[in-house]
Parts: structure tokens; C-alpha cells; sequence
């Protein structure tokens, strides 16, 4: 059965060319075969890494732009009603002072015209009373037979004072 | 459709071929088939490579006598019994179709034999592939560095990738730089030498892994590794097992036992490649052979007998390849199983 028995010459030159086989891929190829790999290995861990990273800063960015957008609304929202709440009191303010005014202005007219009409009243008391006086003055200088001529001394000496 | 019809007819069309010629050359009766010849020539070990149409590669013969003389000559003077300088190929017996010489007293014996046969030429070939596989990953790296390789360059990184990071790393952890290179130097080797084995002409069609002497070579190799590389647990397992005392003292029957396991574990991986490779190889040729030895009874089953030897072959054949990946896959693994049980 020589297909059972090993040659030995065969195991010779298989020992011989599978060493320098294994010399030759063992020192120049597989080690850089190998930290090829392991190196690519690496620098893909750190890209996906660096990925994941990124991926969670874009996400912590993404939630503060949404709360400071949020604040800003906020804040916008707090200024308007504010501002709501100024000029409303702003207003009321300016309605009470400019009513204040109005009245105080009305009060002093109503004291002036009061005034006015007192003073008139008494100048025309007091032009009636003349008049009165320079009439019965002058009617008593005249004849005052008739009614009639009385009556038209009375007329002409309106027209001439009045 | 069309194209279904036209394989089957073209698959019925081998029922039509008849035997023109003889398949091997008979020694003792030219033109008569001889199975065993057949098999231990394709099986075997020779001193030419035959190619297709009836050539030959004429390859040197190496040996040496009892005297010390080395000789060195063409196996083409060889040829056909002829005796060349005392050596010639014996016929029959364990030695048939090797090279053997007489002594003073006319005795044949076997002289000192480091021919480059077919094998050695096929394990040079083997070994020039796995180079060349190697180198073009390793030039690619050199050249693309961390650009992801793709077709049959991708194809090598997964291939190396399955061997280095899946077994060897996670087996060998710290020691994977150290192994790295034996192991895929080994499983390359072997899946190469395996692949090229299932070709039938030249390059290919040595039966090199279902040779013992080369798996035989390679077990070897593993075995000295392994236990060169040996730790203090591993030596103090072999020879100082944790067993009752009486199991080790007087007689040292599992030390015994534990010697005859650290020998056992290089001989299954040889004997388990050998026999897978060979099995292989030996179920294709009996299938094709069995055209021929049937062929005797007449054209129409030889017919018969070439369909369905031919299926079966393309079964047996596929299965083969799934069997030369498996086999290059479990002497690796099995390789680093066994260092790593040895660094424990």
C-alpha cells in the first residue's frame, strides 16, 4: 500500500519549500497584512467613534438651540405682555392725568365764567342804574306831558347811550 | 425555457458517446483497463506530470545509492522500464513505480530518494499561489492602505479576516501575533494545494494534501510548535496530571496516557486531511472509471452508466470542494486549538 506509507524525500522537500513558504509570507506579508488590518481596525473604531460623538454633540446642540428657543419665546412673550401691560397702564395713566387736567381746567373756567358773569351782572347793574339815572335825569329836564313824547324821549335817549 | 431544453437535450447527448480509444496505458495487456493502476498512478506519487494529448513534463530523479554516490538524471530515461544507471522503476510490490537499484548481491532495495516529483513540483506550485495570494493583499494595503478592498481582493480579506480575527485572535488572544503567521501561511497553503488538487490538467491534479507525506510534513510542523511553544502548565499536564497519586507514581499510567495524547493529536491531523483529500480524489476516479468498466458490456450502458456517473461526479465533486475548505478550515483551527492548550 504505498499510498499509506510516507516518502520520505517528499516529506523532505515539502518540510524544505513549506519553511521558506512560511519564512518568507511569515517576516514581509502577514505581518503587514495583519497590522494593516488591525490598524484600518482601529482607525474605523475611532471613526465611529468620532461619529457617535459628533452624532451626540449635534443632538445636545440641536436641544439647546430648542430650549434657547424656547427661552427666547418665552422671554418675547413675557416682554410683550409686558409691554401690554406698560402701555395699557401708560394709557390709563394719561387718561387720568388728562382727565384730572380737564376738569381742573373745566373747574377754573366754570370759576372764571362765574366770575365773569358776577362782574358782568354787576356792570350791568350798575350801567343800568346809570343809564336809569341819566334817563330819569334827562326826562326829568323835558316835558313829560304825553305818553307818547315820553316814549320817544325814552327811544332816542337808548339810541344815544345804548 | 429554450435554454432548459437545449441543456437537457445537450445532457442527453452524452448517452451518445461511445469509446473511441483506451483510457489508461495497461502494463500487462495494452488496451485493457486496470483500475488499480489507474488509481495508484492518479493517486500516487511520479516522477513526470503527464499533460493532456500525451506529453509529458519529464521531471529530475534524485537518489541516492548504498554506495554514497548521488545521482541526478531525467525520469524520461526511465520510461517505459528502461534502467538507467543501475536505478530503474520497480513493477509490482509496495515499491511499484518507484525508483530502486540492486545491490552487489542482486537484491532490489530503495535507494535514498529526493526526486522532484509531481508532488514536490505541485507543493512548489501550492506554495507559489499562497505567495502570490498573500502578496496581493499586501501589495494592495501598501498601496490603498485603509481603502476597503473589493472582488477578488475582498475576497482574500475575508478569507483572511475569517482565519486571523475569527479564530486566531479570538482563540490566541495576546499570542494571535505570534501564530498569526504560521496559521494563515498554513490554511492558504493547504486550501490552495486542495483547490488545485480538483483541477485535472497540469498546473493542477497532483494529489498533494491526499498525500501522507505531506500532511504528515505539515502535522509535524504543528507538532513541533506546539510543543516548542509549550508552557510550564502545559508540560506539568503531560507529565504531573491533576490525578490520585496512585494513577501516576509506581507506574506513570497517565503520564503514559498524556504522552500518547500529545502524539495522537498531530497524527489525527494528518490522518484527517490525508483521508478527506484522498477519499475525494478516489470517489471521482472510481465514478469516471466506472465508465469503463462497464463500458465493456456494450455502448448502451456505457451510455447509461457515463449520465450517471457524470452526476455523480458533479455531486461528489462539489461536495468535494465544500470538503477542501472545510478540511484547510479544521487543520488551522485545530492547529490553534492545540497551541493555545499548550500556552495555557
Amino acid at each position: 500500500m504505498s499510498l499509506f506509507t510516507p516518502e520520505f524525500g517528499l516529506v523532505f522537500w515539502m518540510l524544505v519549500i513549506f519553511l521558506i513558504l512560511l519564512g518568507v509570507l511569515g517576516k514581509f506579508v502577514w505581518p503587514v497584512i495583519i497590522n494593516n488590518m488591525e490598524e484600518r481596525a482601529a482607525f474605523i473604531d475611532k471613526g465611529v467613534e468620532f461619529t457617535q460623538e459628533a452624532e451626540k454633540d449635534r443632538e445636545q446642540a440641536k436641544a439647546d438651540v430648542r430650549s434657547l428657543l424656547a427661552d427666547a419665546r418665552k422671554q418675547q412673550m413675557d416682554i410683550l405682555q409686558q409691554t401690554e401691560r406698560m402701555k395699557q397702564e401708560i394709557l390709563d395713566k394719561a387718561q387720568q392725568t388728562a382727565a384730572h387736567e380737564a376738569k381742573r381746567i373745566m373747574d377754573s373756567a366754570k370759576l372764571s365764567i362765574e366770575q365773569a358773569k358776577v362782574e358782568a351782572e354787576l356792570q350791568l347793574r350798575k350801567q343800568a342804574g346809570l343809564l336809569s339815572l341819566q334817563i330819569a335825569e334827562q326826562v326829568i329836564r323835558r316835558d313829560l306831558s304825553s305818553e307818547e313824547s315820553q316814549m320817544k324821549l325814552i327811544d332816542k335817549l337808548l339810541n344815544e347811550n345804548g | 425555457m429554450r435554454k432548459r431544453v437545449l441543456y437537457i437535450v445537450a445532457f442527453l447527448g452524452l448517452l451518445l458517446c461511445t469509446p473511441t480509444r483506451g483510457f489508461a496505458r495497461g502494463e500487462e495487456e495494452p488496451g485493457k483497463f486496470n483500475l488499480r493502476e489507474v488509481i495508484f498512478t492518479h493517486l500516487g506519487d511520479e516522477y513526470s506530470w503527464e499533460l493532456p494529448g500525451g506529453a509529458a513534463i519529464h521531471l529530475p530523479v534524485i537518489v541516492r545509492d548504498r554506495e554514497g554516490q548521488w545521482h541526478c538524471f531525467s525520469s524520461s530515461r526511465l520510461n517505459d522500464g528502461a534502467e538507467h544507471e543501475g536505478f530503474y522503476l520497480a513493477r509490482e510490490g509496495d515499491r511499484a513505480r518507484k525508483v530502486v537499484a540492486r545491490d552487489q548481491e542482486g537484491n532490489e532495495y530503495r535507494p535514498l530518494d529526493f526526486s522532484i516529483t509531481k508532488n514536490v513540483v505541485a507543493i512548489g506550485i501550492g506554495s507559489l499561489l499562497t505567495a502570490l495570494v498573500a502578496l496581493t493583499l499586501a501589495r494592495y494595503y501598501k498601496r490603498k492602505r485603509f481603502k476597503a478592498p473589493r472582488k477578488g481582493v475582498g475576497f482574500i480579506e475575508s478569507l483572511v479576516e475569517m482565519v486571523y480575527t475569527e479564530v486566531v485572535v479570538e482563540v490566541l488572544e495576546k499570542d494571535a501575533r505570534r501564530f498569526g503567521p504560521y496559521l494563515l501561511t498554513l490554511f492558504f497553503f493547504i486550501l490552495l494545494s486542495n483547490l488545485l488538487g480538483m483541477i485535472v490538467i497540469f498546473p493542477g491534479g497532483a494529489n498533494v494534501t491526499g498525500n501522507i507525506s505531506v500532511t504528515l510534513a505539515l502535522a509535524l510542523c504543528t507538532f513541533v510548535l506546539v510543543n516548542v511553544s509549550g508552557k510550564k502548565h502545559y508540560w506539568r499536564e503531560t507529565f504531573w496530571p491533576d490525578v490520585p497519586l496512585w494513577l501516576k507514581f509506581p507506574i506513570p499510567l497517565m503520564p503514559l496516557i498524556e504522552v500518547f495524547s500529545v502524539l495522537t493529536k498531530p497524527i489525527a491531523l494528518m490522518i484527517r486531511l490525508f483521508a478527506n483529500m484522498l477519499g475525494g480524489h478516489l470517489i471521482a476516479l472510481i465514478l469516471v472509471s466506472l465508465i469503463f468498466l462497464l463500458g465493456a458490456l456494450g455502448s448502451a450502458v456505457m451510455g447509461g452508466t457515463i449520465v450517471i456517473s457524470i452526476l455523480f461526479s458533479l455531486f461528489m465533486n462539489v461536495l468535494h470542494l465544500l470538503i477542501a475548505f472545510i478540511q484547510a478550515y479544521v487543520f488551522m483551527m485545530l492547529s490553534t486549538i492545540f497551541i493555545r492548550l499548550a500556552r495555557e
